[in-house]
């Protein structure tokens, strides 16, 4: 089984800046999970690969975990942003 | 107007192919032992590699920098950064960057920057098929990344400049900085330079070139032997120097240990042609430098020379010094330790400046390794040979002369 959105952005951060998994909840902010404009760039890029799609260019700036992966659902579903 | 200042050498690091410290790494080159090796490699994606080569083998990114920064880098930048951490701390500076360093700085050099990160994209659109490279590619391959980085990990706010002039790139990097510090502009820099040419295509663009030394596994240690009547080319290698340079008072009253005094810096154009070097160009460089300095040619005791091990290249090294110190010239000592370190290509000015430093300092010299037949071309000065030079060395030349006709030569004084 594919692991779920969230589960492959904790792993990400965990792996890159070794931040607790725990961290990772749909409310946390991403400049606290240490995620910066370049680093969100990797995050879509690599959500982009896994799920086979193309996120547009003119997202609005994602502020939490939720908002990020509420665009890349939405994206996935065929859905705009 | 106030006396320029003086410049002084405060602090030394580097990133070398045998893995060891600053003093490791000087006694190996006052051993005349080499860190040439056969570097191969057989992806599936090439013919087969096989050239004598000098790697940082035993570097590890994630040790030296912390895992979230070192996936930032290229490996140019995590030598180079590397290196820069390793001088700062020779220097007895402390990594806080709360106090304002608005008068420091950086400068920087590199022949190729990210060259590594480049050809990775490249195979992986042309050969893999992807249409589309990781996000962090630009900044990564960027040619000014090891600086930035160096500036924002030691939060340096004076300039942050990177130099590119082949072979010359760091010696231009550590010139580039005595006018800054002379006329007050900045007090302290992080001067030098990495280079990690190891890729695919460039170790072939230099074989194509039919200047790389060849060599196998038994042979490789000695492919390179710069003034010999065999000589048979130069090596590609890897690695990072950085050196701290700052106001001689500065460093005084901070109580610094000052390894020796950077005097002088002359830099030309042979204005000729793009690969031949001239005799003229070279002089002219070696005697600004000089003068630059303060010196008189009467005071050099140390040449460490350019020295690639090329046919063409390394008579005309020779004439140039006997050009500027005629009769003399059989006195005046001169090695290349690019028989043992290989050409780093944007590194190798900084670290044979270390290592004109170090002998300064430590009042020895290396030699030219597997020096044992000097070509008729290359005779009329002093190759140290066999082993390290212990005489009285008041002052010293550091050669670079770049492929483009671009020289820049260091002079350094002794501290004592």
């Amino acid at each position: 089984m594919k692991p779920d959105n969230l589960t492959v952005l904790s792993e990400f951060l965990h792996k890159r800046e070794n931040i607790d998994p725990a961290r990772v909840t749909p409310e946390a902010l991403l400049e606290e999970l240490k995620v910066d404009s370049l680093m969100l760039l990797e995050l879509l890029f690599e959500f982009e690969d896994r799920l086979g799609v193309k996120i547009p260019q003119d997202i609005p700036r994602p502020k939490t975990v939720g908002d990020l992966l509420g665009i890349v659902d939405k994206v996935a579903a065929g859905h705009g942003v | 107007m106030a006396s320029a200042r003086r410049v002084a050498v405060t602090g030394l690091g580097l990133v070398n192919p045998f893995g060891g410290d600053l003093s490791d790494f000087f006694g190996r080159m006052l051993r005349g032992e080499s860190a040439i090796r056969l570097f191969t490699r057989e992806d599936e994606v090439t013919k087969p590699l096989a050239v004598p080569a000098v790697r940082c083998a035993n570097f590890d990114a994630d040790a030296e920098l912390g895992q979230s920064l070192s996936y930032t880098m290229d490996r140019y930048s995590q030598l180079g950064t590397a290196a820069a951490f390793s001088a700062w701390r020779d220097a007895g500076l402390p990594r806080t960057k709360d106090a304002p360093r608005n008068d420091w700085g950086v400068s920087w050099g590199t022949a190729l920057g990210g060259t590594l990160t480049f050809e990775k994209g490249y195979f992986d659109m042309l050969r893999n098929g992807r249409e589309r490279v990781p996000p962090l590619s630009v900044v990564l391959g960027m040619s000014n990344a090891a600086a930035s980085h160096i500036s924002i990990q030691l939060g340096l706010g004076a300039s942050s400049a990177t130099y590119s002039v082949a072979c010359a790139s760091s010696a231009v990097a550590i010139g580039e900085v005595l006018q800054k510090i002379r006329s007050g502009e900045a007090t302290l820099m992080v001067v030098g330079g990495s280079e990690a040419p190891l890729s695919y295509g460039v170790v072939r663009a230099w074989e194509a070139m039919r200047i790389l030394a060849l060599g196998d596994e038994a042979s490789a240690a000695r492919a390179c032997r710069p003034f010999s009547s065999d000589r048979q080319g130069l090596v590609l290698g890897e690695g990072a120097g950085a050196m701290i340079l700052e106001d001689w008072d500065h460093a005084v009253r901070r109580g610094a240990r000052i390894y020796a005094e950077f005097a002088g810096c002359g830099s030309t154009s042979d204005h000729e042609h793009l690969v031949r070097p001239s005799v003229d160009g070279q002089m002219r460089a070696m005697r600004m430098a000089i003068h630059d300095g303060g010196l008189a040619p009467d005071e050099i005791d140390y040449i460490n020379a350019h020295g690639t091990a090329t046919r063409e290249g390394d008579p005309i090294e020779i004439a140039a010094i006997r050009g500027v110190f005629g009769s003399r010239s059989t006195a005046v000592a001169v090695s290349a330790t690019k028989s043992m370190h290989g050409h780093m290509l944007g590194a190798t000015g900084v670290i044979e400046a270390i290592i004109t430093v170090l002998s300064l300092a430590s009042q020895e010299a290396p030699p030219t390794a597997y020096l044992d037949d000097v070509d008729c071309e290359c005779a009329g000065v002093r190759h140290i040979t066999g082993g390290p030079l212990r005489a009285s060395l008041r002052a010293a030349l550091s050669n670079s002369f770049a492929f483009g006709g671009s020289n820049t030569v260091l002079a350094f004084r002794a501290a004592h």
